[in-house]
């Protein structure tokens, strides 16, 4: 019930202002975004990489977290990353039902997730990616995630 | 009333229901008069059948129901609430304000019925653009009016020199050279003063100066919209009531630190709603829409 008038008022900030490394792709409605983002540190491991993420809104954002994984095409792939799945899946607390806050939006969201790159060091994978990438049919948003990890 | 005419108007309110659910809001309004018959001393009826009668549009039964319930029942945030939209769709903005405002005391009064503030406050909204529009439409029509009657009055004046010029060409006072350069300096000194007027109308108009900016101060961090019923939370931040209520029903803690927060705890923040009141007069227009 708030989300157009919100994401419209985003939405006229974000052509005001992006910050460094974020792009805005696409938002041609209220209910999905395409954002573009890269590290603007020398991360080795996601030097010279742009990774696509695609946001989803509900009508109740932002009182409901948006949706956000990372898509891959052929010139976007997923990072690598200890709590991102190789279908582009994100484990982060603020995107989760318990973490997210309604003063949150789709700027902190992009400058999280490019903090969250840049303060990575392993080229891996979260453990049992394969079978969850494989057998997961869930939403994201109904996957129940254990933060148990708070270093990365 | 015999016995047995309460349980039946009873049933007959669980028919409307169902018919309402359904759409079906001319079935549901008939039910619901019927169970009047047999018991109109129960205020719920006279709400739901004024529900139905607002779906059919039925603006003046809409405002009776109301009324009658509200005789029955005086705290009756429903009642306040469909008659405020029936006042402001016959449009009596003043009064749909004020029995807007009534529904919206009652509901935040009142601990379970919290979910309705943002509806209602939604609607306390489109009352008072509807009360500023009809003042605006006003003013409009008397700046145009007194702007015409100026402009007719620099007409007369311009065509009573022509006039007089005319005379003396007549007479034989002024030849006809003088007379056309005198008649062209009287017409441009004519078409500029209507300019110069048209000019001082429009800067005079605030529309053309204001700044269309909310300081951030006034504008709630969750919809991003300017507050109407501010409330503080423990650490100093303000939100608007209806929203910040919607996000501790379903996580209750503080949006920016996450301690624990629950909606007792939240307190009116009387200055700033006094500050967004003030802002909302001085700007109104453009900031309904903003």
């Amino acid at each position: 019930m708030f989300a157009s008038k919100r994401l419209s008022k985003e939405l006229t900030k974000l052509h005001d202002h992006l910050p460094p490394g974020v792009e805005l792709v696409k938002a041609d409605d209220f209910t999905e975004w395409l954002m573009d983002i890269r590290v603007i540190d020398t991360n080795p491991l996601y030097q010279g990489e742009v990774y696509r993420l695609k946001f989803s809104f509900s009508p109740s954002y932002p009182i409901e977290a948006p949706e956000v994984v990372f898509v891959k095409d052929t010139t976007h792939p997923i990072p690598w990353h200890p709590h991102i799945y190789s279908n582009g899946i994100i484990c982060l607390d603020l995107l989760d039902t318990s973490g997210w806050s309604p003063v949150h939006n789709v700027e902190s969201v992009c400058v999280s997730l490019q903090s969250m790159l840049t303060s990575n060091t392993k080229k891996e994978r979260p453990p049992g990616d394969e079978d969850f990438v494989r057998y997961n049919t869930q939403r994201p948003r109904d996957i129940n995630f254990v933060f148990h990890d708070n270093q990365v | 009333m015999p016995p047995g005419n309460e349980y039946a108007a009873d049933q007959l309110k669980t028919q409307g229901n169902t018919h309402f659910k359904n759409g079906e809001y001319e079935a549901a309004e008939t039910c619901y008069s019927q169970a009047i018959q047999k018991n109109s001393k129960n205020p719920l009826l006279f709400t739901n059948r004024a529900n139905a009668r607002l779906k059919l549009e039925k603006w003046q039964e809409v405002i009776d129901d109301c009324i009658r319930s509200i005789e029955l029942l005086k705290e009756n945030m429903k009642a306040f609430f469909y008659l405020a939209q029936a006042q402001i769709a016959i449009n009596h903005p003043n009064e749909a304000l004020s029995s807007a405002l009534m529904a919206y005391e009652l509901c935040t009064r009142s601990a379970q019925q919290t979910s309705n503030a943002a509806t209602i406050s939604a609607l306390v909204l489109k009352c008072k653009k509807a009360k500023w529009d009809i003042r605006e439409r006003d003013r409009i029509r008397r700046r145009h009016d007194l702007l015409a009657d100026l402009e007719v009055k620099l007409e007369d004046a311009y065509k009573k020199e022509i006039f007089e010029i005319d005379e003396k060409v007549a007479k034989g006072d002024m030849g006809t050279v003088e007379s056309q350069e005198e008649k062209s300096e009287i017409k441009q000194d004519w078409e500029k003063k209507v300019g110069d007027l048209r000019t001082a109308f429009a800067l005079s108009d605030p529309e053309h100066l204001q700044k269309r900016e909310v300081p951030d101060y006034l504008v709630d961090g969750i919809t991003f919209e300017i507050m109407h019923d501010p409330v503080v939370t423990k650490n100093g931040r303000s939100y608007e009531r209806a929203t910040i209520i919607e996000h501790l029903k379903r996580s209750p803690t503080d949006p920016l630190t996450r301690e624990p927060l629950t909606i007792t705890e939240l307190r009116p923040n009387i200055a700033l709603k006094e500050a967004c009141t003030e802002f909302m007069e001085a700007n109104s227009g453009w900031v309904y829409d903003w």
